[in-house]
């Protein structure tokens, strides 16, 4: 019997089974099936798109590349543009998540598809594969410009590194020029192999426009770049320690022909760009001496996806890919669950036109000379010292009494109990004095008091007599002294908001676009390009005259703002540089490009700090050495008359200082990445 | 029988373990220390600086590590001009500091070495070094600084630390000089209820600055300048002062930061 058994399990083991189990399996995708159709095509893409450095609903300045949108909020990187409460409010100087790793993800994915799209050629038609080519191309220029930007040179990996046999898998950064002409070459690669358009259905992919115009803007940071080093104590350039290459900054003999080549390809891919026809300035609303029309005009463009000015946006649908920036930019009434992220500055406004100034250009509010001499000016109501502001300006800033959602907008530092005319509330607005604030005044802590100001919303507010009838100190909306949930500085920011009254805000609830990529940027860049080549003493790269199209474009973006005309041409000097760079400041405010404006620049640290708005201004009047703050504007009612006066004063409600210094306009490289590797360099100068 | 496999399976069992078990698994901590000064080589006086990252730098590098190695994180001198540090690993560092004075570790454009004066250290228990250095400027009290009315009303000297040949012999080599380098570009009065008064301490409210364009200063070498504090001081407590001057010149090479040379610091009274 048991013989038997150890014959049958003997039997058992020699039947064995001839089928071939080395089959790819089922649920790991190759290379046919997603490279050889178009919808293979669009899963590869797709990855490749949500890796992509986007900077809009998802991005953060102090956190950096984290693809995430909690607190998302505008301009609050100390380009003064607005400021937010909380830390994410700091000085652009370095990100939590340095863009090094994800970068390199996606340029892998880029170099994946250059290298093995060419095996299945045959699988698209010619344009289809061209365009799909290029995508590539125009994905790996994107990463390296926004590595670029951010480190100065970097290891230009331009092939598919293979792990873990790679001969050669580690690459030390390359000379700051070579990854500026990397950056050119793959644009121009991209330009070359991109359709036009899209059709309807592939709306968001790149096209040549989109390269041509990212292009232009790519160049013009190298060239500002390659020409502003200069302007810096120590030329902010050196050389690797373990590689001695020049991996930051540019060679003295080289810097001034390779900021002129870049500057001509800006102004070249801007022109080409503009000559396209394909693009204008939005202006379905917008009708000649009508204010109102100008302003409703700007509020619709960042929401309108028909806009002929958009080049570029990323769309978000609900509720299946949402952001959260109404939720936390709202004013206070519509908290939900946050409120006033993004508080433009009065020193923002300042750019603007239609405001009562002081001889020293300041935003006038007394009648005096400066801001601590006269009486306040008084208004009927807050809304009637705002009446000539510039329609762009209404667009981008909701001002204190202005409606939004069919709300009117209460902003009120506090009440004025005391007889009018009304002397000034501090007799000192320098910047030494900033840090004294409504509430250590005597007219709010001596006895009686003639100041009323509320700590805290609702129940927390204090109550004044106005009329007979008890009003809240501070009005709906904040300011409130010891919350920084409500106004900061006085003003809120309206660019980006759902303006639909029937939207109620919350997390993930928002859809709208964010544009990216807009016409109005493409004719900045060619002015500002032709402008640095008129002042370098170069001829026209294509033969027109530059000046002219500067001219042009600056005159055509004013008349659409509603600002006041340009007067005259600008001219090739530097008035007219400041000229358009004042113009980017305001039109394109709010849109994470001023940031790197004023790195391009070199205008953030305190030596060059006067050029840091565009224009002229003397930077001890908001600066002390390395730091710098903002101001808001303050509105107040006097009891007495129920008018409103403005006080212009430093941020009264969770003060900010920013702190630049030379060093930052380079990101220090990850530590971790420089520990790790024989070959990967830190920055010289750190 | 079984009682038998039950001992072996135990006793094997028992001598699977380590006598690591007993032992806390710990690296001591970093016992070595480090102490040193900063002192100009010609009178021996200490460098003052200011307490900060706009102060003198220490930097140290650990040799026996291995090939790629990065430097320990920077700390920073106190404003005397000496810095400590208890908390290092024993080993052999080069050790460098950077402030208002002629680099220590010069090189040309292209990376090759032309001085070191930097030193290599084996650091044990405690180490002291002192660095030789030649500050670009010296700045002393002309009198004492008064105090008028809630304004700190001081008289200072500014005298170059090295001459302007001797800069130039040193700098020029390294590549990229300007002769507005040895521009004095301004003098600061800094002011704080703290000590450590300096930059990074000063109270913006009170402290002030004297701003020369190009070479302006050059005829003030030598000579008293008059700062006065702006604001006002409330009366009642002591603050303490500071000035501080800088030329246009930024070390280390590169980083943009020009460092300042500063005065001792005295403490005053506000009437």
């Amino acid at each position: 019997m048991n013989r038997l058994y150890i014959l049958l399990l003997i039997g058992v083991f020699c039947v064995s089974a001839c089928t071939d189990l080395d089959i790819p399996p089922k649920n790991v995708i190759g290379d046919e099936t997603l490279l050889t159709n178009e919808s293979g095509m669009k899963v590869y893409l797709a990855r490749m798109y949500s890796r992509m450095p986007f900077e809009d609903f998802k991005y953060m300045g102090e956190w950096g590349m984290e693809y995430n949108g909690w607190l998302n909020a505008s301009g609050i990187e100390g380009t003064g543009e607005a400021v937010n409460r909380d830390g994410i409010c700091r000085a652009f100087t370095s990100e939590r998540t340095a863009y090094w790793k994800d970068a390199f993800v996606l340029i892998r994915d880029a170099n994946y598809l250059i290298e093995t799209l060419p095996e299945y050629k045959e699988s698209f038609p010619e344009v289809t594969y061209n365009h799909y080519l290029g995508e590539a191309y125009y994905a790996r220029a994107t990463a390296f410009y926004a590595m670029a930007r951010r480190f100065g040179g970097v290891p230009l990996v331009t092939r598919v590194i293979k792990y873990p046999n790679d001969e050669n898998p580690e690459i030390a950064r390359s000379t700051e020029e070579e990854t500026w002409d990397q950056v050119l070459a793959d644009f121009d690669m991209a330009i070359s192999l991109l359709r036009s358009t899209n059709p309807d259905t592939e709306r968001g992919y790149a096209t040549k426009y989109v390269a041509l115009a990212f292009k232009s803007e790519a160049m013009l940071y190298a060239g500002s770049v390659a020409k502003y080093n200069e302007t810096v104590p120590g030329r902010l350039t050196g050389l690797g320690l373990k590689t001695g290459v020049r991996v930051m900054g540019f060679d003295p003999t080289t810097w001034d022909a390779a900021s002129r080549r870049y500057f001509r390809e800006a102004y070249l891919a801007a022109q080409e760009v503009i000559k396209s026809n394909r693009f204008s300035l939005y202006k379905k609303k917008w009708a000649a001496n009508d204010k109102e029309a100008q302003y409703q005009n700007m509020v619709d463009m960042f929401s309108d996806l028909s806009s002929t000015e958009t080049i570029y946006a990323r769309e978000y649908t609900y509720p299946i890919s949402t952001h959260a920036y109404d939720a936390y930019n709202s004013p206070y009434i519509f908290k939900s669950p946050l409120a006033s992220g993004t508080c433009p500055t009065l020193d923002f406004v300042e750019l603007f036109d239609g405001f009562p100034r002081y001889p020293d250009g300041t935003i006038k509010v007394t009648t005096g000379d400066r801001n601590n001499e006269g009486t306040y000016v008084m208004y009927d109501s807050p809304m009637d010292f705002f009446e000539n502001a510039e329609p762009r300006l209404r667009a981008y800033v909701i001002f204190p009494g202005d409606m939004f959602k069919n709300r009117e907008i209460e902003l009120r530092a506090g009440i004025y109990t005391g007889s009018t005319p009304i002397s000034p509330l501090f007799n000192d607005y320098s910047y030494a004095n900033a840090e004294r604030h409504y509430q250590q005044l005597n007219q709010y802590t001596g006895v009686p008091k003639s100041l009323y100001l509320s700590p805290r919303e609702l129940t927390d507010q204090e109550i004044v007599p106005v009329n007979g009838v008890p009003t809240a100190a501070a009005g709906e909306n904040g300011p409130f002294y010891n919350n920084g949930e409500g106004c900061l500085t006085g003003l809120l920011g309206r660019k980006w908001l759902n303006p639909d009254p029937a939207f109620v805000p919350a997390e993930g609830k928002s859809a709208q676009p964010y544009v990216l990529m807009r016409y109005a940027e493409v004719l900045l860049n060619a002015a500002e390009a032709g402008v640095e080549l008129s002042l370098a003493g170069e001829p026209s790269p294509d033969g027109s005259d530059m000046l002219q199209v500067a001219t042009d474009a600056i005159a055509a973006i004013r008349e659409r703002a509603g600002a006041n005309p340009l007067l005259g041409s600008i001219t090739g000097s530097e008035a007219g540089r400041n000229l358009v760079r004042k113009e980017r400041r305001k039109e394109l405010a709010m849109e994470h490009k001023a940031k790197w404006d004023l790195r391009r620049w070199r205008v953030n640290h305190y030596e060059a700090r006067d050029l840091f708005w565009g224009e002229a201004r003397d930077k001890d009047m908001f600066s002390n050495n390395s730091r710098y703050k903002f101001r808001g504007l303050y509105p107040f009612m006097s009891s007495q008359t129920g008018q409103y006066f403005f006080d212009a004063h430093f941020q009264w409600v969770s003060q900010k200082t920013f702190e630049y210094n030379i060093v930052d306009y380079y990101f220090a490289i990850p530590g971790g990445e420089v520990s790790k590797s024989p070959l990967i360099d830190q920055q010289p100068n750190r | 029988m079984k009682k038998i496999s039950v001992y072996i399976v135990s006793l094997a069992l028992l001598s699977l373990n380590s006598c690591g078990l007993f032992e806390l698994d710990n690296k001591d901590e970093p016992s070595a220390a480090i102490q040193g000064e900063v002192v100009d080589a010609e009178t021996g006086a200490p460098i003052l600086t200011d307490q900060g990252s706009e102060g003198i730098r220490v930097r140290l590098l650990e040799l026996s590590y291995g090939e790629n190695v990065l430097p320990n994180p920077d700390f920073y001198c106190k404003p005397d001009g000496t810095f400590q540090n208890t908390k290092i690993f024993a080993g052999t560092y080069n050790v460098r500091v950077d402030g208002p004075f002629i680099p220590l570790l010069r090189e040309d454009d292209r990376g090759t070495p032309l001085a070191d004066e930097t030193q290599e250290v084996a650091i044990g228990d405690l180490t002291k070094v002192k660095f030789e250095v030649q500050p670009f400027l010296n700045i002393e009290w002309v009198g004492e600084p008064q105090i008028i009315n809630g304004k700190v009303k001081a008289q200072v000297r500014v005298t170059r630390g090295v001459s302007e040949e001797e800069f130039r012999s040193k700098i020029e080599p390294m590549g990229g000089y300007n002769a507005n380098f040895q521009n004095v570009t301004d003098i600061q009065l800094f002011v704080s209820y703290s000590s450590t008064v300096g930059y990074r301490a000063r109270d913006e409210r009170w402290s002030s600055k004297i701003e020369y364009a190009g070479g302006a200063f050059n005829a003030l070498l030598g000579e008293v300048v008059t700062i006065e504090s702006i604001g006002t001081i409330p009366s009642g407590r002591s603050v303490f002062v500071r000035a501080a001057a800088r030329i246009n010149y930024d070390t280390p090479k590169g980083s943009g930061t020009r460092r300042w040379n500063y005065n001792e610091s005295k403490q005053l009274l506000v009437p």
